[in-house]
């Protein structure tokens, strides 16, 4: 749901520190292997759900009380507490705290994707299987199950996910003479040319603080920088021949001053979308609502539509954040708590608060392919169709990409390496490679084979 | 230590300065419009950011994002946010405030009476160990409350403490730059002979401390009260790490809380003028405890200076 956590860089080499202190000193959390039992049987479950049951619930979705409200509606036996512990960085550090205390830790937690494989490398999270999580596999779109799952189970339901578009300002692209979003990278250079003569506004921004916006643009272009094999091998290929020419495509307009280089998500930031010093946006599906609040000024001048591509002709694009819901290990309540999870991401009305309550950028396909939410006339975007645009590219997403699991040092390993060339408006190519250097040196610290 | 005698010190120079007003007026201009712009200088550094939170708490978020940051936006928006600060999710600000009251006051209370008493303690008495705790105290000053707040964590999760109030309250009854302060202070304040005259009369060791030294320390009491309810209140670390329920949350951790879920992409809630205006709300009851306490402070320097 969050775009990774940015703003949290420091935090989460904090959150780094602070994990291996704490393994260091305290009792490891009970890890019971995994079982590749049988299905729960129906009366095992009715069981369960009937028995009073205490959950908590780790998230920091706002207003998520709602769809947990749904769910004790349904099982009021069981009561939930929803706990906002706080956000990206600073969750998960609490969550590993908490696991490595062996006290305190909650039934079902919310993370991102790209956290996942963070989590079962501590053999942290529970397999869904067992409580029913395949036979709902097919109505999430295919990327994101592959997201949460791998061979060796599913680790979580998706909640909500990030494909990524175009969001421009129709004025401004207009006054260049521009009549439709660039259809090609080739044609976006043409238009930030065009663009900034006339209007004196950057096309876009590629930020020096935001890896997750890099990895969404890399992994459009089917770029498959991490692997990690679940056990011990990880790949690592961030500086291959396709992420330089990517790159090497942003740093061309980052130094003829097409492109700027803001951090992003921080006020200046902010003032620079509601002022006309930036033209548009590549980003994200939950990008459209973020603008509304942030730019809610400049109403009725945007427009989205979908990246660019790298061929013309090509449809496909990349993602940037989403989450998804996780049970873990230690829960003394597995069916009640893989429920939870399960239902406020499946349940019908539960999946259509989220999308159209919270806004978030649904999963489910029965959201995305529900005419309430995708027909919605979006005024912020001059009454375009938006939620019907991005089901649309949520569809062209690569399927196939994988995370390493050690997000928090690889973000801020490329905040470091690759970001402050970003800012400096140096080589990136070169920069790849360093970034590629450091993290293959600390996967070999840590003990992972490296591909 | 200077940050302490700086204040303490600054009514005295007050009264100095009026002096030589009839005799050497020309100096005392001289010397004053030089000062007056640097004090004008300084005042300008400290109140800007003030100034802005006030200004920006009257703004709603497109205007925040739009306008010039030192005036007014198109709207006039402080009411509105002071009801969506209050508001939103269901209050949960109030309860930050009520935590935050809590855990200050507890804290600023607890801290000012360890701290005079063991102030007082290593000032009047001798007793074996006094200088080895006294520098070790000394020591203890330079290490900052940050750089303990893990040791801390771990202490009191084995003793299942954390997640409750007392894990934020506990660590900060503790102030060793209190008990510097209340030993310079008392060994100063409290003339032996009174002790002893207080021996002679038959008080006991406590009454003394209680009825003759502790209203002696009175002003040293208010600062070290005013320091401790500051730096708790204004924690941030030490609750962020130690607490996971947002109904036990003080207003710092809270309010970055918020701040984070407006920054959050999708699912975010643009709260940005709600945060601004409640750390606004936040400051006030600060000012309002300095502007009170101030008069007592001052009130008792004065008479010390008399003494003296």
């Amino acid at each position: 749901m969050k775009k990774a956590s940015t703003t949290a860089a420091a935090m989460a080499v904090l959150a780094g520190i602070t994990g291996y202190m704490i393994t260091g000193c305290s009792p490891a959390g009970s890890t019971t292997p995994a079982k590749d039992a049988a299905p729960v049987a129906r009366e095992e479950f009715d069981k369960a759900m009937q028995t009073p049951t205490k959950l908590t619930f780790w998230t920091w979705l706002p207003d998520v009380d709602q769809e947990v409200a749904l769910f004790e509606k349904k099982y009021p036996q069981i009561d939930v507490t929803v706990e906002n512990v706080g956000q990206g960085g600073e969750h998960y550090q609490k969550v590993r705290t908490a696991l490595k205390s062996g006290e305190g830790a909650p039934d079902v937690i919310q993370v991102e994707y790209q956290y996942i494989s963070s989590f079962n490398l501590t053999d942290s999270l529970l397999d869904l299987r067992r409580y029913g999580a395949d036979d709902i596999k097919d109505d999430y779109v295919g990327w994101a199950w592959n997201q949460v799952s791998d061979d060796k189970g599913v680790w979580a339901i998706p909640q909500d996910v990030g494909p990524m578009g175009n969001l421009y300002r129709k004025d401004l692209m207009e006054k260049a003479g521009l009549t439709k979003a660039p259809a090609t990278y080739q044609e976006y250079a043409d238009a930030a040319k065009a663009v900034k003569e006339k209007t004196g506004a950057y096309i876009s921004n590629l930020p020096t603080n935001d890896p997750a916006q890099v990895v969404g643009l890399l992994w459009q272009a089917g770029v498959k920088p991490f692997g990690y094999d679940g056990d011990k091998t990880v790949s690592i290929d961030v500086n291959s021949a396709k992420a330089k020419e990517v790159l090497g495509y942003w740093q061309d307009l980052i130094q003829k001053d097409l492109v700027s280089v803001d951090a992003d998500f921080n006020d200046q930031y902010y003032q620079g979308l509601a002022s006309d010093k930036y033209a548009g946006w590549l980003t994200a599906a939950w990008a459209p609502i973020f603008l509304q609040g942030t730019a809610a000024d400049t109403a009725g001048k945007w427009n989205a539509a979908p990246l660019p591509q790298w061929e013309a002709g090509q449809n496909v694009s990349g993602n940037w954040g989403g989450s998804s819901d996780a049970v873990l290990k230690t829960t003394k309540n597995p069916i009640a708590a893989a429920e939870l999870a399960k239902f406020i991401n499946h349940d019908d009305e539960s999946t259509a608060m989220f999308a159209n309550k919270q806004f978030l950028f649904p999963a489910a396909k029965s959201v995305l392919e529900d005419p309430a939410f995708t027909g919605k006339k979006v005024d912020f975007f001059g009454g375009q169709e938006v939620n019907k645009l991005f089901a649309g590219i949520a569809d062209t997403v690569d399927t196939d990409f994988q995370w390493l699991p050690f997000t928090d040092f690889a973000y801020s390993s490329f905040n470091e390496k690759v970001g402050t060339v970003i800012g400096a408006k140096g080589d990136l190519g070169a920069a790849l490679d360093a970034w590629q250097a450091d993290l293959e040196g600390y996967a070999k610290d840590q003990g992972f084979t490296v591909k | 230590m200077t940050t302490s005698t700086a204040p303490l010190a600054a009514p005295t120079a007050v009264p100095g300065t009026e002096k030589p007003r009839t005799s050497k007026r020309q100096r005392g201009m001289e010397r004053s419009t030089l000062l007056t712009v640097l004090l004008w200088l300084c005042a300008g550094y400290f109140v800007l950011p003030l100034f802005w939170l006030l200004i920006a708490s009257t703004k709603d978020n497109a205007d925040l994002f739009s306008t010039f940051g030192l005036w007014f936006g198109n709207r006039f928006a402080l009411w509105e946010n002071l009801v969506s600060v209050f508001t939103v999710r269901n209050g949960l600000f109030l309860q930050w405030v009520l935590n935050t009251v809590l855990y200050a006051g507890l804290s600023a209370v607890g801290a000012s009476v360890l701290a005079t008493t063991a102030g007082y303690a290593f000032a009047k008495y001798r007793f074996p160990g006094d200088k080895l705790l006294f520098s070790i105290n000394l020591g203890a000053i330079m290490i900052p409350l940050t750089a303990l707040a893990l040791p801390t964590y771990l202490l009191f999760n084995s003793a299942g403490l954390t997640n409750t109030p007392w894990a934020v309250i506990l660590p900060s009854l503790v102030s060793p730059f209190g008990v510097y302060l209340m030993r310079v202070y008392a060994a100063d304040a409290i003339s032996d002979s009174l002790i002893q005259a207080a021996r002679v009369d038959g008080a006991g060791e406590f009454r003394i401390f209680w009825q003759v030294g502790f209203r002696l320390l009175g002003p040293g009491v208010v600062t070290v009260f005013l320091f401790a309810l500051v730096a708790t209140w204004n924690n941030y670390f030490l609750p962020l790490i130690m607490l996971n329920s947002s109904s036990l949350y003080p207003l710092t951790v809270g309010l970055a809380q918020q701040q984070a879920a407006s920054a959050a992409g999708g699912g975010a809630q643009a709260l940005f003028s709600t945060v601004i205006t409640g750390s606004l709300v936040s400051i006030v009851p600060l000012i309002i405890a300095f502007l009170v306490l101030q008069r007592y402070w001052q009130a008792g320097l004065t008479t010390g200076g008399v003494k003296e």
